[in-house]
């Protein structure tokens, strides 16, 4: 029989034990490879309606900004088990009883997932090689690189908000449906809220801030190949945010 | 082992556990007891460290369960009720993941993992999908999975749930054989599996702590009534003859007749005190009455009617 080791559960440790279970769980679960399908059939009619068209500039900018939309069905989808369904099946009782920090169980769980997402996106990158194939000129490098970046760093965002949601409730339509609603919402709300500010500038603030939050315009940005550094903080800071709120509720648990 | 020290748990307004305390020791294979919904889960839940108690404290090997939570939860290995095992994963799989959350090596958990397989006798399903196996099959990989990282500890939520009577035994002698040099803690509702399985029990009745020794101990404390035995005869064609004869036997209190189908079989001895009237008394009465004895059987007081008592004595 093996002795204790001296306690190396680092947060590293966990962080890729849970990752490494979460990624290969959403390749034996079914909804993972339906969210595949789905993904590829809605990113593959976006490239041929959008961008795949005679006589239009060799570039997938269309394709990027609609990108936020794409991602829209999947990442709930692909979400809303991570913490409901543990809730739901009791598993979460051995996992938070294991040595392992609820921080810890909570970033394995969207490091795992969001591999699982970016092998998702990955057949996309065919798009990419067909349009340099078919078209003269060919396409830019740079912005292609910089809409992809852009696609993931928007999985990473919906994913971060998926798990929050998932742990708030132990039912997994509840937490699909939260977090559906909650992406609708950071897309639809700055698009239907900016035309109609007042004019002048009174309300520059509010205008900076419906353009802050809009996704839609970060991803039109990033695909012209600009590297804005105030989006991808914004993504990022967000994104840990979530996650952080997302332990913060897994922890709450502990003390109801 | 493991010390409890007064313990409280509400949930909103509802006091779930309250004022609970006891101490393990090290080779102790200790029943929690009680009916559904008598705290026994939320107990076993604050010293697995899932969420700390209101107020008191819990030790695991030494370690609090606040303070030093990490090493407690390293200290204690759990089989929570209906063990709960994420069904897509591979046995192998899942006791490979439990081992690395729990620090071990890679090379640690494979050794760790035959150790606990070979245990649970998991050989044979090692490569199965957890959704496949049957409960029995399943509740040993939760087992399997609680003693991988060989905890001084272990709490056993309902271990012989949905079992079939031959999965019961062999659950019985896999506790046995674990507590050799560990303390187990095991939850139960079965009370003749307590029984058998348990040097002490603890007995908890709404949310506190009412009861705690030897079982049989405490049952020749609890019970009250007085001691009973059952006689069966083969055939008796006036039920009047058989109560005459063993109600004039010293220790006596009455006799009641036992039929089966119609026919008298029998007959329930009351005695007048604790001392039971002696076997050999009533086989030369029954046969100097011209009967044939088929059995004597003294009814012995069970933990059950210790736990009866108790609950009546809660509600009265």
């Amino acid at each position: 029989m093996p002795n204790l080791r001296p306690l190396r559960s680092s947060l590293f440790r966990v962080t890729a034990t849970v990752a490494a279970r979460e990624l290969s769980s959403s390749f034996r679960l079914p909804l993972g490879w339906i969210a595949i399908a789905l993904f590829v059939l809605l990113a593959g009619a976006t490239f041929v309606i959008d961008t795949l068209r005679p006589g239009e500039p060799a570039s997938m900018r269309a394709y990027f900004s609609f990108a936020g939309w794409l991602l829209l069905p999947i990442v709930p989808a692909v979400s809303m088990r991570l913490i409901a369904e543990e809730l739901r099946s009791g598993t979460i009782e051995p996992l938070m009883t294991s040595p392992a920090s609820d921080f810890a169980i909570v970033l394995g769980k969207f490091v795992g997932t969001l591999v699982f997402l970016l092998l998702l996106i990955a057949p996309s990158l065919v798009h990419a090689f067909v349009l340099r194939a078919h078209s003269d000129p060919a396409p830019d490098v740079g912005p292609l690189i910089t809409g992809y970046l852009a696609l993931a760093l928007t999985a990473s965002l919906y994913l971060a908000l998926g798990l929050l949601m998932s742990s708030f409730t132990s039912n997994q339509t509840l937490a699909f449906m939260l977090t559906f609603f909650a992406i609708m919402g950071l897309l639809i709300v700055p698009a239907l809220i900016e035309p109609r500010l007042p004019q002048g500038p009174a309300w520059d603030w509010a205008r900076a801030a419906t353009g802050t939050l809009s996704i839609g315009r970060k991803a039109a940005d990033f695909s012209r190949g600009v590297i804005d550094l105030s989006h991808l903080t914004l993504y990022l800071s967000a994104t840990t945010g979530l996650l952080v709120l997302a332990a913060v509720s897994l922890e709450s648990r502990r003390w109801r | 082992m493991l010390t409890v020290e007064s313990i409280d748990k509400s949930y909103g307004h509802f006091r779930a556990v309250s004022d609970v305390s006891f101490e393990l020791a090290k080779g102790q294979v200790v029943g929690l007891l009680g009916p559904n919904g008598a705290g026994k889960t939320t107990s076993i839940r604050m010293m697995t460290g899932f969420f700390p108690p209101d107020r008191g404290s819990i030790r695991v090997n030494g370690h609090d369960t606040v303070e030093a939570s990490a090493q407690a939860r390293h200290s204690l290995g759990y089989l929570p009720e209906n063990a709960p095992l994420y069904p897509e994963m591979s046995v192998d799989g899942l006791l490979r993941f439990r081992a690395r959350l729990y620090g071990l090596s890679r090379g640690q958990a494979s050794s760790a993992i035959a150790h606990a397989a070979d245990r649970c006798a998991l050989r044979d399903v090692l490569h199965r999908r957890i959704g496949q196996l049957s409960k029995g099959y399943r509740q040993r990989v939760g087992l399997a999975a609680a003693i991988l990282h060989n905890p001084p500890v272990l709490v056993l939520d309902e271990p012989a749930n949905g079992l079939d009577p031959t999965q019961i035994t062999q659950m019985r002698s896999l506790i046995a054989e674990l507590a050799i040099d560990r303390t187990v803690l095991v939850s139960s509702h079965i009370l003749a599996e307590v029984e058998r399985t348990c040097s002490r029990v603890l007995i908890m009745i709404r949310g506190r702590l009412r009861a705690d020794g030897d079982p049989k101990v405490l049952t020749s404390r609890h019970v009250k009534a007085a001691t009973a035995t059952v006689v069966e005869v083969s055939h008796v064609s006036d039920a009047s003859v058989l109560a005459r004869v063993l109600g004039a036997l010293p220790g006596v209190a009455s006799v009641q007749p036992l039929t089966t189908l119609g026919r008298t079989t029998g007959a329930r001895i009351l005695g007048t005190s604790a001392s039971d009237p002696a076997p050999g008394l009533i086989a030369a009465s029954i046969a100097s009455a011209g009967l044939e004895l088929v059995a004597i059987n003294p009814e012995r007081p069970t933990l059950e009617s210790v736990f009866l008592d108790l609950l009546e004595s809660e509600a009265a």
